[in-house]
């Protein structure tokens, strides 16, 4: 069926858009701005309409800040998901299935391509074309449907590994970090274990559990887990992984590492918002390497980014649609946020999220073993230790970012944050006199209940 | 010299009846109730008209229009849409400044709202997950009984005794009852017992948020006399009269900030 009623970039802004950076991606081939531009405005709203709906609410819905050119840049990295993965895996990259929310280093250096669950999500989606705003809520439901029969209708649903059972993604590894921050990683790793599709590797990075980052036996034990992974996806790729290869990419890691953190200084520090929540929320997954599954690519539009975000900082440049004192709200809690355009109409923004902000926020030592620096390095997340000291790093980001108020958000089925939330939050409160707010999501569709969103709005009113 | 007449309008459309309130200054002016139907924006504009129609006004004497309720994202007739969380905050403050707490319990939530002394919203927590303490819980249990929902109030308050409800899920409570009424027990006494079981699982609302006095009990389901009581048991407290129908306080809160709004547009002074 043909899509009407699609938003459309105004065809003014290309050639200011065209005169962009290109986007250099891992295998050393590269998107010109005007291969982008011509995508996103001729390709994609055939292939993917619901990404161009005009509901003004819809998650999925295109940035109305056209002048920042790393917002359609992104969304052109996110459509082109399935066409580049599939591409890459073609060339002899394997595809590796990660859960735990650790850095990808190790995955990339010995030659694979490190999906997390909401990233195989978007492989998935770019295989069905052609679907609008209805229709692609109607596929993601019957996904879940899957989800329930691949794993339990106890977990989350977000894992994914429905996507892995019946076949319908060619991934080549499930190889998931076993910390504690994610209930769904073990029922997804049993699933496996008992489900249909044997053919798909399983290997877990056994974590050490109760903080053990300052402890030798940890650091190294969690060095050869490492090691071994990367041995076995170089099996894979039908190359041996040396330490160097290693090295190599934990420089290139913490220099997303290190973009995202003066990015967010940046922002942080701004009196007016450089942009919206959504531009700001994927400019700092960027650093995380992990969102666009190719490094180089996140790289190169980061790269581009903040300059964008500097100049606009020094100018005194406000993103479209933001108001000029907004309250600021701080998420925790995994995988789920807040609606960002209802926030925004409230008056509020958000301002940053703890989640992967605790792995691409701690930047791996460069020299020594690379293997027992990044074990230590994901060891120390603060994302995975004790409630207390989770609270304190929390209240550091807090700080920098100028929260008003806390919302922690967790799915239903997600069973380790939703027992940690009510402590973390009563710490926060006690040690900062910050408000919080808990709030469960149990749902899927464009657009939040109205009950959440109720709740939020109630929040920002109260700050 | 005759001064111009300034008139705000709050209006609140929620999952059961759409309301309306007109403030003049300090006064409350005309009010409009009616149930809400599947359009919302025409359910809002129903009861602004039969506030206006009471009140001899137009629309256009109305300075400002506040929207709230499920029904406030969509009320183009409003000029700012506001939750009912802050709203029946205001409400509660306008009428009654000691009020700190506030239980609202309408037609398909529950909250726990605590104030300060200008009705600002401290802190507060809401059921919307479940049904227990809500209109429709309630409605459901009044069809199992063949009595108007109006009446089960008054019907529980004549209760001998409590009848023991180990369910507040609307779907397992209903057919407790069912067994219950078969079993031989009186009809106001196993109210009395829903009511007991609602107000117990509200006070784990105010676990979180606490309680302060004066307590306001507001929304539909607040005029229900047996819940009132079973709550002043349950939390231990006393809760103030109100002056008027407590299904109206959010709008009336919709109001009071309407007047609040203009004022600090610069709309009058
Ligand atoms: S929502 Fe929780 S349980 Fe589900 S995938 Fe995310 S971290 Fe894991």
């Amino acid at each position: 069926m043909v899509k009407t009623d699609l938003y459309e970039y105004p065809p003014e802004l290309r050639e200011e858009f065209e005169a962009t950076e290109a986007i250099q991606f891992r295998d050393g081939s590269s998107a010109t701005a005007a291969d982008v531009w011509h995508f996103m405005t001729e390709i994609a709203p055939k292939r993917y309409p619901f990404a161009y709906t005009q509901k003004k609410y819809a998650g999925v819905r295109l940035s109305r800040d056209i002048h920042l050119p790393s917002a359609i840049k992104n969304h052109y990295l996110l459509l082109t998901m399935n066409d580049r993965i599939t591409r890459s895996r073609e060339n002899g990259a394997p595809v590796i299935f990660v859960q735990g929310g650790q850095s990808v280093d190790p995955y990339y250096a010995a030659g694979g391509i490190a999906l997390r669950p909401a990233s195989v999500g978007l492989w998935a989606r770019g295989r069905h074309e052609g679907l609008g705003l209805n229709e692609e809520v109607v596929r993601q439901h019957k996904q879940k449907e899957k989800a329930y029969h691949a794993i339990s209708f106890e977990a989350c649903q977000t894992a994914g590994y429905e996507n892995i059972q019946e076949g319908g993604l060619p991934i080549d590894m499930v190889a998931p970090f076993t910390c504690l921050r994610c209930s769904d990683i073990s029922y997804g790793v049993e699933a496996h274990r008992h489900g249909p599709n044997k053919a798909v590797k399983l290997m877990n990075i056994d974590y050490p559990m109760r903080h053990q980052a300052d402890k030798t036996w940890a650091v190294e034990y969690f060095a050869q887990n490492l090691r071994r992974l990367t041995s076995e996806i170089g099996k894979l790729a039908g190359r041996e992984v040396t330490d160097a290869d290693l090295s190599k990419e934990i420089r290139l890691h913490n220099e997303g590492r290190r973009l995202a953190i003066e990015t967010a200084e940046l922002w942080w520090s701004a009196d007016l918002p450089p942009t919206n929540g959504v531009d700001r929320r994927s400019l700092y997954q960027m650093g995380g390497m992990e969102v666009h599954g190719d490094p180089s690519a996140s790289l190169t539009v980061l790269r581009e980014s903040h300059a964008y975000i500097k100049e606009r900082v020094n100018k005194g440049i406000k993103a479209e649609g933001v108001v000029d004192k907004p309250i600021r709200l701080f998420v925790c809690g995994s995988c789920v946020f807040p609606n960002d355009f209802r926030i925004e109409e409230a008056g509020a923004i958000i301002v940053g999220q703890d989640n992967h902000w605790s792995d691409i926020s701690t930047l791996v030592e460069e020299d020594g073993d690379p293997y027992q620096n990044l074990a230590h390095a994901i060891l120390s997340y603060p994302y995975e230790q004790s409630v207390e000291v989770r609270a304190a790093w929390t209240i550091e980001q807090l700080k920098k970012s100028r929260a008003d108020g806390v919302l922690f958000l967790y799915q239903w089925g997600c069973n380790t944050q939703s027992a940690i939330a009510r402590m973390l939050c009563d710490t926060i409160k006690r040690d900062t006199g910050i408000p919080t707010m808990i709030i469960e999501q149990h749902e899927g569709g464009s657009e939040q209940s109205e009950q959440l969103l109720n709740r939020v709005n109630a929040f920002i009113e109260m700050l | 010299m005759s001064l111009k007449r300034n008139f705000f309008a709050g209006v609140d459309v929620g999952s059961l009846a759409a309301k309306s309130v007109i403030l003049e200054d300090g006064k409350v002016f005309a009010t409009g109730l009616v149930p809400s139907g599947f359009d919302s924006v025409e359910s809002g504009l129903n009861a602004l008209n039969l506030a206006l129609e009471t009140a001899g006004l137009k629309k256009e004497d109305l300075t400002y229009i506040v929207g709230t309720g499920y029904g406030r994202v969509s009320a183009p007739y409003a000029n700012k849409a506001v939750t009912e969380i802050t709203c029946h905050a205001k409400g509660a403050n306008f009428l009654h400044p000691t009020v700190r707490t506030i239980i609202d319990m309408g037609g398909q939530d529950c909250k726990a709202i605590r104030i300060d002394q200008d009705g600002a919203v401290v802190d507060f927590a809401m059921n919307d997950k479940c049904a227990a303490g809500t209109g429709r819980f309630l409605e459901v249990m009044a069809g199992v009984f063949k009595v108007k929902l109006e009446d089960l109030g008054a019907l529980s308050l004549s209760a001998t005794e409590l009848v023991p409800m180990s369910s507040t899920c609307t779907v397992f409570a209903e057919s407790e009852t069912i067994s219950l009424v078969a079993r031989g027990e009186k009809p106001a006494n196993i109210l009395n017992g829903i009511h007991h079981a609602i107000a117990n699982r509200i006070s784990g609302l105010f676990a979180r948020v606490g309680i302060t006095s004066d307590v306001f009990f507001s929304g539909g389901v607040a005029k229900n006399t047996g819940m009132k009581t079973a709550i002043e048991e349950a939390l231990k407290v006393t809760i103030v009269k109100p002056e008027i129908d407590p299904q109206l306080i959010g709008a009336l809160g919709a109001a009071v900030l309407a007047r609040n709004f203009s004022k600090k547009q610069g709309l009058w002074s």
